[in-house]
């Protein structure tokens, strides 16, 4: 007699254990999906997955980077516009001054006098507004390893080179206005504190022709400050869209690091549920392996 | 004409039989949950009578009964080859599978503690330097986050080499078993050569010798052969490692450290005798791999991470000037994982400026973020050290995945075949039971033959011949 298949008590069990093992083993590994609230939680589960998850979380940090950034060249582009509206509207005082002067000509010394002083005072005080620092640095200066942008005569002693944030991938803004954009250059005659120190020379001098000259001048100086002003304003305009779109692309990364690393819930708890089901019936199944056996019906 | 006897001989050796067929099964019951034991099965075979005819008689003879002529293992040879195969690759692939796993444990990605974060804390903190250089408190931070990317990378390279070590160490306790398992199993093949000439059944010794063949095949990836006379060879690859009774040793040679270890001198196994390296699959196949190929190709790729990252960093800072106008000098030092470590102390040592705030020429001396900067935009560069990182852990992933896939696969493959072994020579109960009837009731009726034959003969002697009496 040939027995065409042999089924043994040990073969059955074998292959129970075996099965109820990778049961089992596919349970544990829904229930720390579940637990843990990650699907990747070594690069084995998903070597793309992880790569990506990798380089999301750096384009991640970047974007961090970006936006702190960003809020530092805004704190940096604030301040001089802030200075450079201050130092516009003192420059008009000036003018009113100079033009106060020049209708003045005639009058006597002593008023001369106060307007030079007012003007000398408002010069000191524009000085003292070029060094504004800004977290320690002289926002003028451009890169001089110096404390300050101009010295106390109003030479320029920083140096023209740019500071930049990164804003965005390959988006770089400009966050200063050195002491040359904003109040003209040393040799130049239209130097902002030159300006001031020739109107204030002709007022003690009483010459009315270098005052004169010096008005045009003035308003030369004050042209440039405020188209550096709007060159800055437009900066400022440029990096707080770069922050804008720094956040929102901070929420897409976010989300999209999301779908791949975190578990879809609803997804994970109805395998679970399913496969304790069917854990729960290789259970009984097994129970049943363990049958009475010939014994039982033999007396 | 048979003797008048005859008959009650046959009964015998029924009787003998048939107990015989109910001691057998007593065994295979008491044994039916034996780790390796086979189920044997009683070969009866019919006795013949005198087939030579005389000169003065012919007999008209029935055979002379029952005689158990061999008890045999039910053991599929075939099977059990395949068997071993199969349990060698189990145990290859799924070392292999732990040996990725706890590679993977050790860099723990994706996280946000480890050394991707780890890298990302660094840059971040070289773009607050470029930021705020001015402040000594995002140099100190700097150095610090420095500090902890040398020491993570450090203490990876740490542990992979205690995973080399680990297995160097579990290694050489397995040969020793080796060893000892070849040696008992010659043994073994001793006694059942003289056994079986003796024409005595050792089939319980084949059975045990089976099951240290099979932890020889798990460790090694052995291959056997079968002699006539009763005895297994068995092989490491092509050379034998036991032959009939005599047996070849094997050592475990090469380094003792991952830091000892190069390519030229690999972890091998030699035979004692020849020094030729010894074939091996299995968990020490396994072993033997890690140790000469996965550790030291993550623990190369980790230090090609640490050599980018002191490079890049180095080059950078080495052309840069810091706070006080010095050149800058190198960050790092060192170029591999195990021995990278930052040089830089001081936050007033930190070169973060591309101009040279001493340059003699006023308009050119200049202190920036230049080289702070630049290097803050490394962690997201193709071509920077997290872009190396990030190819190896995805290398790793796809080696680790194929492997515990593979290695799953293989299990369910071995635990077929091991069912099937199980079914040809496990121990069913019914059929013992059927077994165990069928004997009782032969035993039965063998001595119902004894008792009718026993009467025929009271009947010949007690009563014939009694007529007129």
């Amino acid at each position: 007699m040939t027995i065409p298949s042999r089924v043994t008590d040990s073969s059955m069990s074998h292959r129970m254990l075996g099965d109820l093992q990778r049961n089992m083993a596919r349970g544990q590994k829904l229930q720390a999906q579940i637990s843990s609230g990650k699907v990747l939680s070594k690069p084995s589960d998903s070597p793309t997955g992880t790569v990506t998850s990798l380089q999301l979380r750096g384009e991640l940090r970047a974007t961090q980077q970006y936006t702190r950034n960003a809020d530092d060249g805004v704190g940096w582009l604030g301040t001089i516009q802030d200075k450079l509206g201050a130092a516009s509207s003192q420059i008009i005082r000036v003018r009113d001054l100079t033009v106060q002067g020049l209708n003045a000509a005639s009058t006597d010394d002593g008023s001369r006098g106060a307007l030079k002083a007012e003007i000398d005072n408002i010069r000191q005080s524009l000085i003292g507004e070029a060094n504004t620092k800004y977290m320690g640095r002289p926002v003028f200066g451009g890169t001089t390893p110096g404390d300050t942008a101009f010295d106390d005569t109003g030479k320029y002693v920083g140096n023209t080179a740019e500071t930049t944030r990164t804003v965005g991938p390959n988006a770089r803004v400009r966050i200063e206005a050195n002491g040359v954009d904003a109040f003209g250059a040393n040799d130049s005659d239209t130097q902002l504190f030159k300006v001031l120190s020739d109107i204030s020379t002709a007022l003690d001098d009483n010459d009315h022709a270098a005052l004169d000259d010096a008005l045009g001048r003035l308003d030369s100086a004050h042209d440039l400050l405020k188209s550096t002003l709007s060159d800055v304003g437009a900066r400022y305009n440029r990096i707080t869209q770069m922050k804008q779109s720094a956040d929102d692309h901070l929420l897409s990364v976010t989300s999209q690091l999301s779908d791949i690393e975190d578990v879809d819930l609803p997804k994970a708890i109805m395998e679970l549920q399913i496969q304790q089901t069917s854990y729960q019936a290789a259970l009984a199944a097994s129970a049943k392996v363990i049958q009475p056996s010939l014994i039982d019906f033999l007396r | 004409m048979a003797s008048t006897f005859g008959g009650l001989n046959t009964a015998l050796t029924s009787l003998y039989a048939q107990r015989r067929g109910l001691d057998v099964t007593g065994q295979n019951i008491a044994n039916q949950n034996t780790e390796g034991y086979t189920r044997q099965k009683v070969r009866m075979q019919s006795q013949t009578g005198s087939l030579n005819p005389g000169v003065y008689a012919t007999t008209t003879q029935v055979g002379n009964g029952v005689t158990v002529s061999s008890v045999e293992r039910g053991r599929n040879a075939y099977l059990e080859e395949r068997g071993r195969t199969e349990h060698a690759n189990s145990a290859y692939l799924s070392t292999q599978k732990t040996s990725y796993a706890q590679i993977e444990s050790v860099l723990a990605e994706p996280s946000d503690t480890a050394l991707q974060a780890r890298m990302h804390d660094m840059w971040d903190a070289w773009n607050d330097v470029a930021n705020n250089w001015q402040d000594p408190s995002t140099r100190s931070a700097l150095i610090e986050r420095s500090q902890t990317v040398a020491t993570t990378l450090n203490d990876t390279h740490a542990s992979l080499d205690n995973q080399f070590t680990a297995n160097r160490t579990q290694a050489q306790a397995f040969v020793s078993q080796v060893n000892n398992l070849a040696t008992s199993i010659a043994d073994m093949n001793q006694q059942i050569v003289v056994a079986h000439s003796a024409g005595l059944e050792a089939n319980e010794l084949m059975d045990q010798r089976d099951v240290q063949i099979m932890q020889l095949s798990e460790l090694t990836g052995a291959t056997t052969q079968s002699k006539t006379n009763g005895a297994v060879n068995v092989y490491l690859g092509t050379a034998p490692l036991v032959s009939d009774f005599s047996t070849r040793t094997v050592e475990l040679t090469g380094p003792p450290s991952l830091a000892a270890w190069t390519a030229d001198t690999p972890v091998a196994l030699k035979w004692n005798d020849t020094d030729m390296p010894v074939t091996t699959g299995g968990q020490m196949g396994a072993m033997l791999d890690t140790m000469n190929n996965i550790i030291p190709t993550i623990s190369g790729q980790l230090d090609d991470v640490a050599a980018s990252l002191a490079k890049n960093v180095n080059d950078a800072v080495m052309a840069g000037y810091d706070i006080n106008g010095d050149e800058g000098t190198a960050f790092f030092q060192g170029t591999t994982a195990g021995e990278i470590k930052v040089l830089v102390t001081t936050p007033d040592k930190v070169a973060f400026s591309a101009g040279n705030p001493k340059n003699l020429d006023p308009e050119l001396a200049a202190l920036d973020h230049g080289v702070a900067d630049s290097l803050s935009e490394m962690g997201t560069s193709s071509t920077g050290p997290d872009a190396t990182y990030q190819t190896m852990i995805g290398q790793l992933g796809v080696a680790s995945q194929a492997s515990a896939r593979r290695s799953d696969i293989q299990d369910a493959v071995t635990d077929q075949v091991d069912t099937t072994r199980e079914a040809e020579s496990g121990v069913n109960l019914d059929e013992e039971m059927t077994n165990m009837l069928t004997f009782q009731r032969g035993y039965e009726a063998a001595s119902r033959v004894l008792t009718t034959i026993d009467s025929m003969l009271d009947q010949l002697i007690n009563r014939t011949g009694l007529v007129g009496r």
